[in-house]
């Protein structure tokens, strides 16, 4: 053992100003048997590669070696004479610090530089843009043929709408990008102040602006004017009023009960008057595709899931009072005792295979479910059925649920009843979606420190006060980033609706692709929808990265 | 101090039982109890409802898919098709599989492929994305960028583009079969059909090697026990590991030669003519058929002579004897070549018409096939001796490749675009455990002495192991179910399997079912699984 110390214990180092190679060696190449062995198959590989490089493109590689060869020599000549440049300190911290270091470098520099090559070559250099020049007699192996993004534009933004009603499109893609940049320059903290009506008018429009895509996008049916529709939906809007009023979080004034009186009447009349009109005939929702489909399915699926995400996840963490165990194991031991005696032996008598004789004995599902019921949530149906619901779906794939809306949503309605094909797919997203927003949501809520419940509880706040004052505002804004990482999952993951059949922009690329005109483009298209897709998801990312520095999450 | 009790209880009046029972109906905790349980009649009573329109609707296409009639008598058969006939055939199957096969193994056999997909991704992710995870770390410009670019594009682009890129783009890019790419000088070749490379392949004397294999780490066992005895008798201590390897490695190596030696089950047919009666016959044979005087000078042939004296071999498709007898012939540099088929009777049609001289095959096959040959005295039997593990080499034979094991475009394209995407992923994760490990305590490892692999292993990273687990297993679990992506690129999953299953038979309902019952088991068995560990090193830790 001390033999082996005083071996490896490296000379007094730097006293002078002479340069020590014992050291030097030691620490970096003969320090380990490891590192020995780690450098010099490096340094094989590195040389190899280089020498296989040269024959393919000679400049490149001597260029790059010449460029590596001048820095190592300025952090040589820097470190023999004490004397560093910025240049030099620059490469010796980041690129040359080590010996493995700089022959990993000048690998990673071949490497990249060859691939540089290469991507410029077939995506530049050789490329064909001549939109006119895409059938396969045009196509070459050593260069893209980009013609075709310009080529299919149209169908990759909107799929395969009528012209007429692509007109439309614009419109609603105008009415969006205007909001932007509108909200973009209010929201300036110098100009908020001047802006205030329009910044607040602005906010409206986008509370609205869900439906007001729609009507752009779907249109509104001619119907008759049905005034049941009416009359419950003013039920509904007045019995929220009366529950919140009731739960204190929303104050009562004569004004307010007139406006939430009024509310969906006047909406609804607008409604109809628009379908009337026939200004927004229907469009065929089938049309849908391209890039417009993809959003429109990643914003309604956020959109959406975001409430029932929230309720799932107040259901989760719920403390209602469950349901007595004296109400719920006689019930349930009643309905096992019934279903033995009269169900088990008729379908044991029915069934043939091994599968059907254990859906006979379907009563000890039921003794399972009280079971679990009272053991893991005390009788609380809530948390139960919406701690079910999320495991349920986070354990199942997305596209089975897509699945599940596009082919066998049908089956569970009445005959005749045939509905687009968007409407289910975003139905089932929103399900999966909704479960992992409840989850970042409970993350949420989970954050927040116990102090703060007990301090409205001290406060007699009721339940839904301490959740709209105290624990929700602070929640949300913890989560934001998630839900904004949230939307760049539905964006990105609504190509899978393209597998079972709608044409988005994943879906809309494989239709180009089989197209005559187009055929045999399958790298050009792919690569063009990583790019669409990278930008898209990088922009917002890099948002949700601004965001939170914004509202200083992690620092209050 | 004695409490005294107050002169007089203050009179409180006994309310009225109606107000008692008001008062109970407003109570909130009485509202819902009521409600959930108006909910789950809620839930029995649409369930039921969705249920009789769903079978109403799929029974109106033809009988009833879930009662059926033999007779008067009826019985319940929602589940009976799957015992039936599946007609359809599936590309990449771990196991024996034809199309008149029953339904249910069909089934299994998508269940066997997403198990296998998502059991390799779980492993390969790990390994890839705890290497870009410390790569990102790197003192490096170079290595910390470019595993930065590279979590960029994975987590920025959507999977099932990366998966089409990787399969259309890259995968079916590849050369045809026939101009397939060898890799690296060995025996392993790339083509747009997918990779082929050798396997292992256990022959029927490996039972017998098994056995050694079993003795020997019994006596490494025994061994040990009886050393350790005598060190703490003599207390002089001796090279236990040495011994135990020593003594393993030569029991395993006498099995070897003994399974060798022993093994007859290997049968090969030739005929009395051809005067072979070992395998150095066979050269003798082919050198006099040549002309050469030794098999050396074999590269001075032109390929159309070499396939002329090449010997001609009889064999059964995919058999262990036809690998087995190859990777003898080729240590002794004979030419050959081989017509397979699919059953005995072919091949030994085959032999009798003189399309190859030699039939290979298990003696029992051989043994009832020589029977009905025209004249059975004159054919032998040889005996061919087997290894117990033979590699089968994948060779090119014609426009084809045969032989070893093949790796189908799909999976791999599958495998691949799993394994980056979520390595992305995964990478963050570990940079984001390693950065919550204090610095002082990489400072007190390089202080004690540790080098840098070294204060990984055994400072860095098991602490930050607590940090990486629990999002680990979210994304091992993701990993899992998305491997249902494979359907879109036709990897015959357990998805793309139910999906064919459904259109097949219209039983959508039984399938959906099973599939998701299916899913959800192996989501849960994953995460009890990784909770189970990181439990465990969660106890390490404190």
């Amino acid at each position: 053992m001390m033999t082996e110390t005083t071996k490896t214990t490296p000379p007094s180092r730097g006293t002078g100003r002479k340069f020590d190679w014992q050291y030097f060696l030691l620490e970096n190449i003969t320090g380990s048997r490891y590192q020995t062995i780690w450098i010099t198959v490096l340094t094989l590989f590195t040389a190899f590669f280089a020498v296989d490089q040269f024959k393919k493109a000679p400049t490149l590689v001597l260029v790059i070696s010449i460029l590596w060869l001048v820095g190592v020599a300025m952090v040589v000549v820097g470190a023999l004479f004490h004397r560093q440049t910025e240049v030099s300190r620059w490469l010796k911290d980041n690129l040359l610090s080590s010996v493995s270091n700089t022959v990993l470098s000048l690998l990673l520099m071949l490497g990249l530089g060859m691939a540089a090559r290469g991507i410029a070559l077939w995506a530049f250099i050789n490329a064909n843009f001549n939109p006119a020049e895409t059938a396969p007699e045009f196509q070459t192996t050593t260069g893209a043929t980009w013609g075709v993004v310009w080529g299919a534009r149209k169908l990759l933004l909107t799929g395969r709408m009528t012209p007429e009603d692509s007109s439309r499109v614009t419109i609603a893609l105008w009415f969006i990008i205007v909001m932007w940049v509108l909200t973009y320059i209010t929201s300036r903290p110098a100009l908020r102040d001047k802006f205030k009506l329009v910044y607040k008018v602005l906010m409206g429009l986008w509370l609205f602006s869900p439906v007001i895509l729609y009507v752009f996008l779907a249109g509104i049916a001619n119907a008759p004017y049905n005034t049941s529709v009416v009359l419950t939906g003013l039920v509904i809007f007045l019995a929220i009023y009366a529950l919140f009023w009731s739960q204190k979080i929303a104050r009562f004034s004569w004004t307010n009960l007139i406006s939430v009186a009024a509310a969906w009447p006047l909406i609804y009349t607008v409604w109809w008057a628009i379908g009337r009109s026939e200004i927004f005939p229907l469009i065929n929702v089938d049309t849908w595709g391209g890039f417009m489909l993809s959003l429109i399915v990643a914003s309604a699926v956020v959109i959406l899931s975001m409430p029932l995400g929230m309720m799932l996840a107040l259901g989760r963490r719920s403390e209602v009072y469950g349901i007595p165990s004296w109400i719920v194991w006689p019930v349930a031991i009643g309905i096992t005792i019934w279903g033995f005696v009269k169900t088990t032996p008729q379908l044991l008598a029915d069934s043939r295979s091994s599968i059907e004789m254990i859906f006979a004995f379907w009563p000890l599902a039921v003794l399972f479910l009280a079971y679990m019921l009272q053991r893991t949530f005390s009788g609380n149906v809530v948390a139960g059925a919406s701690t079910a619901f999320i495991e349920l779906i986070r354990s199942v794939p997305l596209i089975t649920l897509l699945f599940m809306g596009i082919i066998m949503a049908p089956f569970f309605f009445d005959e005749g009843i045939s509905i687009a094909k968007p409407w289910p797919v975003i139905v089932g997203y929103t399900l999966f979606s909704a479960a992992y927003t409840a989850e970042i949501i409970r993350g949420g809520l989970q954050a927040i420190p116990v102090g703060q419940y007990e301090a409205s509880d001290s406060l007699a706040l009721n339940g839904f006060q301490k959740m709209r004052f105290i624990i929700l505002p602070q929640a949300i804004r913890i989560v934001i980033p998630a839900i904004v990482g949230q939307f760049i999952g539905a964006f990105k993951s609504s190509s899978l609706v393209s597998i079972v059949g709608l044409f988005d922009l994943l879906g809309i690329v494989r239709a180009v692709l089989s197209n005559p005109q187009w055929l045999g483009l399958r790298r050009e298209m792919y690569v063009f929808l990583a790019i669409v897709y990278f930008i898209g998801s990088f922009v917002m990312s890099s948002y949700s990265r601004r965001l939170e520095v914004r509202l200083g999450i992690g620092e209050r | 101090m004695v409490k005294t009790p107050p002169a007089s209880l203050p009179e409180t009046e006994t309310p009225p039982f109606w107000r008692k029972a008001i008062n109970y109906m407003f109570d909130l905790r009485f509202l819902g109890v009521l409600g959930q349980i108006a909910f789950i009649l809620f839930v029995v009573v649409s369930m039921k409802a969705l249920g009789g329109n769903f079978s109403k609707n799929v029974n109106r296409l033809g009988e009833s898919q879930f009662v059926c009639r033999d007779g008067s008598f009826s019985y319940r058969c929602a589940f009976d098709f799957m015992d039936s006939e599946a007609g359809f055939d599936v590309s990449d199957t771990p196991i024996d599989y034809e199309t008149t096969d029953p339904y249910w193994k069909v089934f299994y056999i998508g269940i066997l492929n997403t198990l296998k997909v998502a059991f390799l991704g779980v492993i390969l992710v790990t390994i890839v994305g705890t290497f870009a995870g410390i790569a990102r770390l790197s003192k490096n410009w170079l290595v910390s960028n470019l595993a930065l670019w590279y979590v960029e594009l994975m987590r920025n682009t959507p999977l099932l583009v990366q998966l089409f890129f990787i399969y259309f783009g890259v995968l079916l890019a590849l050369p045809n079969i026939d101009k397939a790419k060898q890799l690296l000088g060995m025996p392993i070749f790339l083509s747009n059909r997918g990779l082929n490379y050798p396997s292992p392949q256990l022959t029927s004397s490996a039972s017998i090697w098994m056995a050694f294999l079993v003795l020997a780490i019994i006596q490494v066992q025994v061994q040990g026990i009886i050393l350790n005895r005598k060190e703490e008798r003599t207390g002089q201590s001796t090279n236990r590991l040495g011994a135990g390897i020593a003594s393993f490695l030569i029991i395993v190596a006498i099995g070897w030669f003994v399974s060798v030696a022993v093994s007859d089950s290997q049968g090969l047919l030739v005929s009395k003519a051809s005067r072979i009666q070992n395998l150095e016959d066979i050269e003798k044979n082919v050198l006099k058929r040549s002309g050469l005087n030794g098999l050396e000078e074999l590269s001075t042939l032109s390929e159309e002579e070499v396939s002329a004296i090449a010997l001609q071999i009889c064999a059964l498709r995919d058999s262990a004897s036809e690998t087995n007898l190859t990777a003898q012939l080729r240590a002794m540099n004979i030419p050959y070549e081989v017509t397979r088929s699919g059953r005995p009777d072919q091949s030994i049609k085959k032999y009798e018409e003189g399309k190859c001289e030699v039939f290979v095959a298990p003696k029992t096959v051989i043994a009832a096939e020589r029977a009905t040959l025209e004249n059975p005295s004159a054919h032998l039997v040889l005996t061919v001796r087997e290894k117990p593990i033979v590699w089968s080499v994948p060779v090119r034979e014609g426009l084809n490749i045969n032989g070893g094991t093949k790796m189908f475009p799909e999976f791999m394209a599958l495998l691949i675009g799993l394994v980056l995407f979520y390595g992305g992923s995964l990478a963050e994760i570990v940079r984001a455990g390693i950065l919550s490990v204090t610095k002082g305590q990489s400072e007190a490892a390089r202080a004690l002495g540790l080098n840098e692999s070294q204060r990984l292993q055994l400072v860095v990273m098991p602490q930050a192991l607590r940090v990486i687990i629990p999002p680990l297993i979210g994304i091992f679990l993701s990993l899992a179910k998305d491997t249902s992506l494979g359907v879109a690129i036709g990897f015959p999953d357990m998805y793309a399997v139910s999906y064919t299953m459904m259109n097949q038979s219209g039983r959508i309902l039984q399938i959906f079912i099973i599939m998701m019952l299916v899913y959800m088991l192996i989501s849960l068995a994953f995460s009890l699984a990784l909770n189970w560990y990181n439990e465990r090193v969660k106890l390490v830790e404190r």
